[in-house]
């Protein structure tokens, strides 16, 4: 009796959770379905699946607007920030970690003061720094900017699992003769690949998705990333919607192909970093 | 011995901390700390010299009389509140389903977690279509199944803008909360769940008394991460209304950037934005302070 009524609980559970999935997930095939659409098809019957796999869209994107040059920054900003992200901070939580003192306490303080402080703070005096060091407008813009605002959270994460890696290898290593440097990046750093692994999820997917910042300091002699360039089509072409959602089509695309290779280290990188955070 | 082994630490230390310390410095702190000056200036963004106005910019945007701005912090509010309740709630319970499920546990933790990935600009796009009055899905559906009456310009009436605009920032953020309350039920311990079974608890006292206050922690971290997220809340906005019809869907996020940019007045915007750094103090003070004394208790 208890197994029956348990089994059916479970039934229900599934169909319940199928349900709230589809709704869920509709709005993106909705994105999908209508990207291959022509706009008519659309307007005409926007639930309908298209009524043939049409590329004119994409054709009309790739050779019609800048959206080529865009993804190409936005692969470019994205992964020299991570990059320099990974070479430098770490080494910083590094040398927080493993000299407490009353100097590198403040300094850990001054990096976690950071968290609260949103972009639109410190803007405009940022920019005019920026145009003071004649990078306003170039690449270099938003990848010191990227380095600058992911500091305090990463120097929270790596300084806790840091924590957690037991000294006796360094000084093992110290005997040996090795240099501080070479413990840190032979011994230390390969321990943290957790850590790292999750840094450069949740970064990499903010740096991507980010809007507001590129917007305003890209100039049009770069071009712009994924996400300012979708913003100015929807200005742009208010009636070619079809237009649009291949954009879209073409910024969900590459993420959602390295969510799947790498789910398992997502969840885990999300978790772990919510909860060391 | 004691002091050279000290210097020689510290000059490594120096070497390890500088990079990220110079560019924190440079591009978060000194900026960050010149707002404040900014906010007492009339500077336009463009002209070389900074008038000094004193308290001009705090004066106008608190008067009451300021509508727009006492408006859009109201809405601040509003959808920070919305929204960390909101997904607070969605999530625990997607978070509870994912948990019990038997079969394919980890396609439907994914379905729920795909939004998260989709930036808020793409969102915001696929969701202005779907609420759009004449050929959005919203309405269409509404219209097959004979509710015609309900159908609505969901995001041109400003009865309904600001709504429309949380249901979508609550689609898109909600799998990433559930992430942690998932890791959360992970942690309750089996035999705590055993023992309430051999007590005879009933499914509804065993979540009330054994799941939820073992949960207390990822409430805490869910509660303060959905609030700071939904006062910043800004993507959406700028793609879905422009803070329109009128002021309605206008917060404080919006209407920095719509007065440093759009109206060049720049020290004005950064008032603003000081004003907002304030409250998310405040409010994240106040909110770890209630929620971390309800941890202990329990």
């Amino acid at each position: 009796m208890k197994r029956k009524k348990q089994r059916i609980g479970s039934v229900v559970n599934t169909i319940i959770t199928a349900m709230l999935a589809f709704l869920f997930l509709f709005p993106v095939f909705y994105a999908f379905m209508s990207s291959f659409k022509t706009n008519g098809e659309i307007l005409k019957s926007p639930m309908a699946l298209p009524s043939s796999l049409n590329w004119d869209n994409f054709t009309y994107l790739f050779q019609e607007t800048n959206f080529i040059q865009a993804m190409k920054n936005s692969i470019i900003i994205t992964v020299v920030s991570i990059v320099l992200i990974i070479l430098i901070i770490p080494m910083a939580a590094y040398g927080i970690e493993r000299k407490r003192s009353k100097a590198t306490n403040l300094i850990y303080s001054l990096f976690i003061a950071g968290m609260m402080i949103p972009f639109q703070v410190y803007m405009v005096p940022l920019f005019k720094e920026l145009k003071t060091f004649g990078i306003f407008g170039t690449m270099a813009a938003p990848v010191v900017i990227y380095i600058a605002s992911t500091a305090s959270f990463g120097v929270l994460l790596y300084c806790s699992f840091i924590r957690g890696v037991p000294k006796e290898l360094e000084e093992s290593a110290a005997i040996d003769g090795y240099g501080k440097m070479r413990i840190f990046w032979k011994i230390v750093f390969p321990l943290l690949k957790p850590c790292t692994s999750s840094m450069i999820i949740i970064n990499s997917l903010s740096i991507w998705n980010d809007y507001l910042m590129p917007s305003l300091v890209l100039s049009s002699e770069t071009g712009s990333t994924i996400n300012v360039e979708i913003f100015s089509f929807v200005d742009q072409y208010t009636s070619r919607w079809d237009v649009v959602f291949s954009g879209t089509t073409c910024a969900i695309i590459p993420i959602l192909i390295v969510f799947i290779c790498l789910q398992k280290h997502f969840i885990k990188g999300i978790a772990a970093g919510a909860i060391k955070g | 011995m004691k002091t050279k082994k000290k210097m020689r630490f510290d000059y490594w230390t120096v070497i390890f901390i500088a990079p990220a310390l110079i560019f924190y410095l440079l591009f978060l702190i000194i900026p960050a700390v010149s707002s404040t000056y900014y906010s007492f200036t009339s500077w336009n963004g463009l002209d070389k010299a900074m008038n000094f106005v004193g308290l001009a910019n705090y004066k106008e945007l608190l008067n009451p009389s300021n509508t727009r701005f006492i408006g859009a912090m109201i809405r601040t509010f509003i959808v920070a509140i919305a929204v960390a309740l909101g997904s607070n709630i969605i999530a625990l319970i997607l978070a509870i389903l994912v948990d019990r499920i038997k079969i394919c546990k980890g396609f439907f933790r994914s379905a729920f977690y795909i939004p998260v990935l989709i930036s808020g600009i793409v969102s915001g796009f696929i969701w202005k279509i779907m609420y759009n009055t004449n050929f959005g899905v919203f309405n269409h559906i509404l219209s097959a199944i004979g509710l015609d009456q309900l159908k609505n310009d969901w995001l041109g009436n400003p009865r309904t803008a600001l709504a429309s605009v949380i249901l979508t920032v609550l689609w898109q953020g909600v799998g990433y909360y559930m992430i942690i309350y998932l890791a959360g039920l992970q942690s309750v311990p089996e035999e705590l769940m055993e023992a309430a079974e051999m007590d005879g608890a009933t499914s509804w006292k065993k979540f009330w008394r054994v799941t939820f206050p073992m949960l207390a922690g990822s409430i805490t971290i869910n509660m303060t991460l959905a609030l700071i997220n939904g006062m910043k809340v800004f993507d959406q906005i700028s793609v879905m209304t422009s803070g329109g019809p009128g002021f309605s869907t206008e917060t404080m996020t919006y209407y920095i950037f719509k007065v440093a940019f759009g109206e060049s007045r720049q020290g004005l915007g950064t008032a603003a934005s000081i004003i907002l750094f304030i409250f998310i103090l405040v409010f994240n003070q106040i909110q770890s302070k209630a929620l971390r004394s309800r941890e202990v208790e329990m």
